[in-house]
């Protein structure tokens, strides 16, 4: 029953041996064994595949992101043309390229998906605290990814768009100046802040979700997958299989679906550039990408006209929820993990992103009215 | 336990919907990737509509011709639309089959009886077929009306001086949730027509005698083929195929967008402009206001030269002015 | 919970029957399930934990008598795999029977291999399928310049006015125009040796042969006919590309003399001496009835026996 092929009377073959050889002195096999055996209570499910799709979708952008900085140069002067270079000239660039933009894209829905699962499984609770928190850090630094990565092609879009969001940046009381200065590396937009937008979308930000992906499983393998939350012990364990091959085979259906939309969305819309930066925006009217944009709306309300308003609508309360969201585990120590038994939880939920897509579409709807 | 609660027809429609379409979306959108890359189609703005209709479900697998015939949500072009919407018909039939025996065996603890997945296929199709056009019709409907409302409410003079972008919130709130609200009623209704199809081909199985874990194992096991050698070698074989056809037609540069399915410069969705129309409005009622003011100024002007010529004794008559042409009122938006 | 340790003795109501030698722990509760008694040598047996009546240093009290013990299924170790082949995070918070052997049964729908190697076979199939339609356009992407076609074009050096003497090497400079990828268009400088050749050279140097220039597709560029008497030689040393010049031997008289390694060529271009691979790269020269000199850019890979032209 067990997976290991006896040796046979023949003797193995080369990989067996070459696998044995590394076995006894690493213990490969106990540590493939202890990292995939893991049972996961009520069966795999496809539920819980948006962490393993999260980092399918983090390698992909960084391979593409790696393939794109072979032809890519972050100066004022030629980051605008080599994008250009990379979409018309270069053999499939426009196929990389895009696939980099969307999947910047799916990132972020599957980061929603990821989020709403957990919330709604109740799975940020004790244990799980310690989790969360990480959790909630990486979502930040998914944030961080796209506004950072948005300059990069420095055509007006990106040019204007990053300049509106670090004017925002700089309404915060006290430290506001401070840290609008310090991302655009002077007073304003230009080679220092793309110099700097680069080293951070391309070292410190894939640095930093590295480490804090790897302590993110290695804190959910220490507290065990939280299982369905309903279902008679009996069904549970009826259910109940391994991680390896079931979750796996589960996931990566999951990843080669994320896989094949991010490449259909390539081809229905293709990345297209703008015209070069220039510090005049003429007629073009500057917005950030579309999973900020529900903020950009928030912004246009009246209540948060004024620059203390802007403070208010695009770091203050944003932060707060975010404070709540940390706290979250901490404050809802109720076991209940039945999302139908927590109905603060399931409206709040439904609420919050009743929101956020209000707020989208009334931006895209906005768009006709600026002219 | 929870027997009782999953024979709902709700909870069985939705079940089994649910689980057909993802089942099948997969190849479904491989082969929708391919047709892509090799230009045999072109989508519109509208892919999302183009995803619910084509890879979605069975359900909505013939009602796409019909809706396309008697109202015309035009997705796209290119034969490979057509060729798309052929392969899928095999592969939801796969998919019902593999979904409605498991759903059979762990919720009702029925024997699947043969040819389960041609039939409900065939039953869920034409129930789609006929209630998918209902549906869209209903729905376009009321979302234009209640678009309508919520513009005039806005337009009335208690509300005009609202800024436009709480206006945009608040009007979107108010026909969006309208709109959500009837579409979610009309499916829930699709949903449990589907899950009453589904029970009354329940109504002739026999219920199977096993325990809840060899239930279980068996419809986890039905899930391994055979012969998995032939299978998966099958698969990677054509696998491999797909990917060869794709690197030779994958455009080397960016494809352009086809004539069909140009992106328009405005907004692909119904254009309501009420703020346009508005300044239309009160631009063609100024001129309208401005036209009858030098009507009547004419008017008193010639009165008062009337006067002037009846006291002068000589009666002019006056020229029927160009004010007594009826003014045309302009066409409205 | 009771904690039964391993070797402790077990004794039936009549009598004792072995000693625990393996403990069976439930995956999902954490609970101990089974004990695994040795029964003396006649084939160990797997004994529920309703059936402990106590649990005291050392010893393990059943309530039940050895015959029903002995009656139980005998136990199969088949169906178990021990803790360190298995992911259960905080079990030794609860299990205290170490040490020895803990094992956990399998759970039910892992009990059949043809499953698990299926899922297993599947997973590699489907993420070599994600890997392979991208494989090729990634190596495009990535081989895009480095095959660059060449550029033909005639480019004007100067006059043969220059040319004094003949069989005598004279540099001629001239500027190339370049455009990399997205870079502005930028000018580079380079030089060529051309020498107006009486016969006797000219011979050495066509071999009774005209040269003639083909694209990378075998496409004839142009001819070097063996009786036009200028000859044109790329300023780079196939040798490993150094620049050139012409120089007086002390013994081989004037010669092309390349300082970086000291190759040595004689007016036709002919190795005399020096670690060059090859004779001097004559490059397409043609001269105008104004005597204007025009030469197409080519240069070759440095240090082959063959010529092979890379620009």
């Amino acid at each position: 029953m067990m997976e290991q092929t006896p040796p046979s009377a023949t003797g193995l073959t080369a990989l067996e041996k070459v696998i044995a050889f590394v076995d006894e002195r690493v213990g490969l096999k106990t540590i493939q064994a202890k990292m995939l055996n893991e049972p996961v209570p009520g069966g795999s499910r496809w539920a819980y595949v948006f962490g393993s799709i999260l980092l399918f979708i983090f390698i992909m952008q960084a391979v593409t992101g790696i393939l794109l900085m072979f032809y890519y140069v972050p100066t004022a002067d030629h980051a605008f043309a080599s994008t250009q270079y990379i979409i018309h000239e270069v053999d499939y660039g426009w196929f990389l390229l895009s696939y980099h933009f969307w999947g910047s894209t799916a990132m972020v829905v599957c980061v929603f998906a990821h989020m709403s699962q957990v919330f709604l499984w109740g799975a940020y609770k004790s244990p799980r605290e310690l989790i969360w928190l990480v959790g909630l850090a990486l979502f930040g630094l998914v944030m961080g990814f796209g506004f950072t990565g948005y300059l990069l092609p420095w055509d007006q879009r990106a040019y204007w768009a990053t300049t509106v969001g670090v004017e925002i940046m700089d309404k915060t009381p006290v430290i506001g100046d401070f840290m609008a200065r310090f991302l655009k590396g002077g007073a304003t937009p230009g080679q220092m802040t793309l110099s700097r937008f680069f080293v951070i979308h391309v070292m410190i930000l894939p640095a930093g979700l590295m480490g804090l992906a790897g302590l993110h499983i290695f804190l959910f393998r220490a507290a065990g997958p939280a299982g369905p939350f309903r279902g008679t012990p009996e069904e549970i364990k009826a259910k109940t299989d391994y991680f390896f091959p079931r979750q796996i085979w589960k996931d990566i259906v999951g990843m080669v679906t994320v896989f094949l939309t991010i490449c259909a969305l390539a081809f229905w819309e293709p990345v297209v550039l703008l015209e070069e930066a220039t510090p005049d925006p003429g007629d073009y009217h500057p917005e950030p990408e579309w999973y900020f944009l529900f903020l950009f709306q928030l912004l246009r309300l009246k209540m948060f006209g004024g620059e203390f308003g802007q403070f208010v609508g695009a770091m203050a309360l944003p932060g707060a929820f975010m404070a709540l969201l940390a706290a979250l585990p901490f404050i809802d120590r109720d076991p209940e993990r039945n999302i139908f038994k927590r109905p603060i939880a399931l409206i709040g939920w439904i609420m919050v992103m009743a929101m956020i897509l209000l707020f989208t579409i009334a931006a895209i709807i906005n768009r006709e009215f600026l002219d | 336990m929870t027997e009782r609660e999953s024979t709902s027809p709700l909870k069985l429609g939705l079940n089994v919907l649910w689980s057909a379409c993802w089942t099948g979306f997969p190849i479904k959108l491989a082969i929708a990737l391919l047709f892509l890359a090799l230009g045999m189609m072109h989508f519109e703005a509208r892919i999302g509509l183009a995803f619910l209709m084509y890879l979605a479900s069975p359900v909505t697998v013939f009602a796409m011709p019909i809706l396309s015939m008697a109202f015309e949500p035009h997705l796209g072009e290119g034969f490979g639309i057509a060729l798309l919407f052929l392969l899928c018909i095999p592969i939801d039939i796969w998919a019902m089959g593999v979904v409605s025996r498991t759903v059979f065996l762990e919720k009702l603890r029925l024997e699947p009886p043969d040819g389960l997945a041609l039939s409900l296929w065939i039953k869920t199709a034409l129930a789609g077929a006929v209630y998918m056009p209902i549906l869209w019709f209903v729905v376009g409907f009321v979302t234009e009306n209640s678009i309508a409302m919520s513009h005039a409410l806005f337009e009335t003079d208690l509300l005009k001086a609202v800024p436009v972008a709480e206006k945009i919130g608040i009007e979107l709130t108010l026909w969006g949730s309208v709109s959500l609200g009837v579409l979610l009623v009309m499916l829930l209704i699709g949903v449990t027509l589907v899950g009453r199809v589904i029970k009354s081909a329940a109504q002739s199985a026999q219920p199977t005698g096993q325990s809840y874990q060899d239930i279980i194992t068996r419809w986890d096991l039905m899930r391994v083929p055979a012969d998995q050698g032939l299978m998966l070698t099958a698969v990677t074989l054509v696998g491999v195929v797909l990917s060869l056809l794709f690197w030779a037609g994958l455009p080397v540069s960016t494809p352009h967008p086809h004539e069909c399915c140009k992106k328009p410069e405005v907004k692909a969705q119904p254009p309501y402009k009420p703020v346009d129309a508005l300044n239309k409005n009160e631009k063609a009622i100024t001129v309208l206001a401005a036209q009858v003011e030098s009507l009547e100024k004419m008017k008193t002007e010639e009165e008062a030269a009337k006067e002037k010529e009846k006291d002068k004794g000589k009666a002019v008559k006056a020229k029927p002015a160009d004010a007594k042409a009826p003014v045309k009122a302009p066409a409205t938006p | 919970m009771m904690q039964p340790k391993l070797k402790s003795k077990v004794r039936a109501t009549d009598r004792e029957i072995g000693e625990v030698t393996r403990v069976i722990v439930d995956p999902l509760s954490h609970e101990i399930s089974h004990i695994v008694v040795s029964m003396n040598g006649s084939g160990e047996r797997q004994v529920a934990m309703t059936f402990v009546q106590s649990v005291a240093d050392g010893l393990v009290e059943l309530r039940a008598a050895a015959r029903d013990i002995l009656e139980l299924p005998p136990f199969k170790r088949d169906e178990y795999v021990t803790t360190h082949e298995v992911e259960i995070a905080h079990l030794e918070e609860k299990v205290h029977v170490t040490p020895g052997e803990v094992l956990v049964p399998f759970p039910e729908l892992e009990k059949s291999v043809k499953r698990r190697t299926f899922f297993m076979n599947f997973t590699h199939v489907i993420g070599f399928l994600i890997g392979l339609p991208i494989a090729f356009p990634v190596l495009r992407y990535l081989m895009k310049p480095m095959y660059s076609p060449f550029d033909n074009g005639w480019l004007k050096v100067g006059n043969i006015s220059k040319i004094k003497q003949d069989d005598i090497g004279f540099q001629f400079k001239y500027k190339r125009k370049v455009k990399e990828a997205y870079m502005p268009e930028s000018e580079i400088e380079k030089n060529v040796w051309i020498l107006k050749a009486t016969p006797a050279v000219l011979d050495k140097v066509y071999q009774g042969k005209d040269l003639e220039f083909k694209d990378a597709y075998g496409k004839a560029v142009w001819t070097n006919k063996k009786d036009v008497p200028f000859v044109a030689f790329s300023g780079k040393c196939p040798h490993l590309g150094c620049g050139y010049k012409w120089r007086q031997h002390k013994v081989l008289g004037q010669v092309f003399l390349c300082p970086c390694h000291l190759s040595i060529y004689d007016a036709s271009g002919k190795v005399l001496d020096g670690p060059a691979p090859r004779p001097l790269d004559s490059l397409p020269i043609r001269v105008s009835a104004t005597g204007e000199v025009e030469i197409i850019d080519m240069e070759f890979k440095a240090g082959t026996k063959t010529q092979i032209r890379i620009i």
